[in-house]
């Protein structure tokens, strides 16, 4: 008998797309390990160990309550298109046109079009790029990237619709697309479930669609460019064994059930499963609101006086949690004296700024500057549907990041880099 | 009866002389409610009643009490406003577009002043457009969120090196944190204006009975006008608290703020149809947001489950409140 569990629910909505990852791994060019491998490498050792058992009762107890397994097992890890290797320093560097800010996206060279004319010169092709928020760092960057490279192409005309986390919005622009025969869409869904049909309905005119950083239901779309949460809660955890061996945790969330959340924590509890030292205290979902994560702190705080580690699963939260401890003056105040540490993720300038000033102590990038692969790979499905080249991968991996760390350090073959050596930092700039 | 309705019936019977002497205690319930939250309190975290926890309850609740002060007086005339997220989120970044000048005369100046014209601007459409509030200010909302992502290019911008501006959130008076220092000022400037003087017997005439106000030669227009503009000024203040709180001006902050502040508002015994409520009500509501938000923390209760609780204390507050009410009608 068929019985319909959450396991199965995302195992079948996944495995589309892990089918496809694996797909490109096969068919990838033998590719020199990078930072990229070497943390799919530690995903797949931590995510093997976590399976057989967690001896940590406080951490393991957390783990299957939230069903963090099953959100684990259906993300999908892989190597990236085309075997590209990404290196620190790679990319391109440029003036946001949304943002005014100054740029250096990482990804500039994957899967790469030159500048110029694409695909069939005498041709103009109207690509469309539906996104949430104009009011969001983060999402300015990634409409700023998108953008860019639509403007490389001179035959290439591109329109940027923000539907304010509205996905009623965004599937009447989807459709208003369709019915002006616009050759690619490109779009960054809020939620999972709303945007398949008005996607499907732009396959079935025959628009390629690629969505970036986050998935649709939709198994038909032309191209799916995911980031990199499962290796940012990895190092999350790794940095934490590092440099802690026991302690308490307080856990400040994003939305619970969200991707970034499930597989950011579920990868972080991985990593710190079987040290039995570490005990969470406090597990708040502050929905990646600043004022939220400092209240959750600030009372956490009051509640317990030996927190050692704050984590957190966005830069947001983190900045929240900072405050609320410095507001405290309670810093320097896990037991023995020592700094309470800050684990984050985003890598916004002002989180780096925070690195810089010892603050918060390590953070785990998760660039938006991801807009451009995107339109790139849009223009590849149009010129494959014309018959000028071949079509893109339909999973398509961004490169893994390394952490950054005040300090150079090499924790488990990763090798972080500093505030100073990282230029990718998005937002704008603390004075 | 409580005390809200009677004071309620005389509005109505123009007896402004009983008014004046009545205690404004606000419904009894909410101060038994804080009463058994806090002894609870003490009982599960025996730190509670530290001066530390109560510095945190306090300085969390500063803020949305300022604004809800500003809320209460509008919604005592009757009317509503819905744009106090937008207001406050205009003025921050309106200050925040002046930082590079380093004036903090001119960043606070140009915050506070945009409340204030904002709301001035509510009030205008409202009493002398005859503009229903609800849409007006929904109008406002949208028009000032808007323009603070258009002013912005939707960036953040950071405040800390303007020491006067980070005091609002971050500094400290004899010990006493600013923000809640400033919640004491204007919970005291508040229950004045509207217990101890003209305006206030105005401002409950307006809202029991705008057309007997009227007859009785009160400009409705100008109090309206005056309670907008307030709201406006109480938003840009909360703005610049939150904002220096975090060291953090953000043109997508304050998301849901009118509707929390709402909720305090009528938690504090404001009737949404006008006429009742007062400013030492809507403070013990204030505080029990405070108080159930830091206990429920303090126990690692789900934010989810927050906002349930968060509800149910309303409702079981709210609801005996309006029986009585329909028995007095």
């Amino acid at each position: 008998m068929l019985k319909f569990t959450r396991r199965a629910a995302i195992g079948g909505v996944m495995s589309v797309a892990v089918f496809a990852a694996t797909q490109g791994c096969l068919t990838a060019q033998a590719h020199a390990e990078g930072v990229h491998d070497v943390l799919n490498g530690l995903i797949a050792s931590y995510s093997e160990h976590a399976k057989e058992g967690m001896s940590n009762k406080s951490v393991s107890e957390l783990f299957e309550k939230d069903g963090f397994r099953d959100y684990l097992d259906a993300y999908p890890v892989g190597g990236l298109a085309d075997g590209f290797v990404w290196k620190p320093g790679m990319g391109a560097t440029f003036t946001g046109p949304y943002s005014k800010l100054e740029i250096k996206a990482p990804f500039t060279d994957y899967i790469p079009l030159p500048e110029g004319p694409v695909l069939d010169p005498k041709k103009t092709y109207k690509i469309g790029f539906v996104f949430h928020g104009f009011n969001h760092p983060w999402l300015i960057s990634l409409a700023d990237t998108a953008a860019w490279e639509a403007a490389r192409h001179p035959n290439v005309e591109i329109e940027v619709i923000d539907a304010e986390f509205d996905d009623n919005k965004m599937g009447q622009v989807i459709d208003t697309w369709v019915a002006k025969k616009y050759d690619g869409i490109v779009l960054w869904p809020s939620r999972e479930a709303p945007m398949g049909p008005p996607v499907d309905r732009a396959i079935d005119a025959g628009i390629p669609v690629v969505s970036v950083d986050r998935r649709t239901s939709s198994e038909k779309i032309s191209s799916e460019v995911l980031g990199n949460f499962y290796a940012n809660g990895l190092q999350e955890g790794l940095y934490l064994k590092e440099v802690l061996k026991a302690g308490n945790i307080v856990l400040n969330r994003k939305d619970l059930g969200s991707t970034a959340d499930s597989i950011r924590t579920g990868a972080f509890l991985e990593v710190i499963g079987n040290v039995d030292g570490f005990s969470i205290q406090g597990n708040y979902h502050t929905n990646s609101q600043r004022t939220l994560a400092f209240q959750s702190t600030a009372d956490a705080l009051q509640a317990f006086n030996d927190i050692s580690v704050s984590f957190n699963t966005g830069g947001e939260e983190a900045m929240g949690a900072l405050d609320a401890i410095r507001e405290a003056k309670r810093l320097n105040s896990a037991p023995d004296g020592k700094k309470i540490i800050i684990l984050a993720n985003d890598d916004a300038k002002e989180v780096l700024k925070e690195i810089a000033d010892g603050n918060i102590d390590m953070v785990s990038p998760y660039t938006p500057l991801i807009g451009d692969i995107g339109i790139r790979a849009v223009i590849k499905h149009i010129g494959a549907k014309e018959g000028l080249n071949e079509a893109p991968p339909k999973l398509i991996m961004t490169p893994n990041l390394p952490m950054i760390t005040k300090t150079k350090m090499v924790i488990e073959g990763v090798e972080t880099m500093t505030p100073d050596e990282w230029p990718y930092a998005y937002g704008p700039a603390v004075n | 009866m409580t005390i809200i309705e009677e004071k309620s019936s005389i509005n109505a019977a123009g007896g402004w002389a009983q008014m004046r002497f009545l205690p404004e205690i606000g419904d009894l319930s909410r101060i038994v409610v804080l009463g058994v939250l806090v002894v609870a309190g003490q009982i599960l975290y025996p730190g509670f009643l530290s001066p530390e926890n109560l510095r945190v309850v306090l300085t969390a609740v500063a803020g949305i009490g300022i604004l809800a002060f500003g809320m209460t007086m509008v919604v005592i005339t009757g009317e509503i406003d819905l744009s106090v997220a937008g207001v406050a989120v205009l003025s921050i970044v309106i200050g925040g577009l002046l930082l590079p000048t380093g004036s903090p005369a001119l960043i606070i100046g140009a915050t506070l002043l945009c409340g204030l014209g904002l709301g001035l601007v509510n009030g205008i459409f409202v009493a002398k457009l005859g503009v229903s509030s609800l849409i007006s200010t929904l109008a406002m909302l949208g028009i000032a969120s808007a323009l603070a992502n258009i002013f912005s290019a939707g960036q953040a911008t950071y405040p800390e090196k303007i020491a006067e501006y980070m005091w609002f959130g971050r500094g400290a008076l004899l010990g006493i944190p600013v923000p809640i220092l400033l919640l004491a000022v204007m919970a005291l400037a508040c229950v004045f204006m509207t217990r101890n003087s003209t305006f206030g017997r105005k401002l409950y005439a307006t809202g029991g009975n705008a057309r007997a106000a009227l007859l009785s030669g009160i400009r409705i227009d100008r109090v309206k006008i005056v309670v907008f503009a307030f709201c406006g000024l109480c938003a840009a203040i909360t703005g610049l608290i939150e904002s220096a709180r975090l060291g953090y001006i953000n043109p997508a902050a304050f998301p849901g703020l009118e509707l929390k502040v709402l909720a305090v508002t009528v938690l504090g015994g404001a009737a949404l149809a006008g006429g009742t409520g007062s400013v030492f009500g809507t403070l013990v509501a204030t505080l029990i947001i405070g108080v159930v938000n830091n206990l429920l923390n303090q126990m690692g209760v789900s934010f989810y489950m927050q906002q349930v609780v968060t509800a149910l204390v309303i409702l079981v507050v709210v609801v005996p409140g309006m029986r009585n009410r329909r028995f007095v009608k």
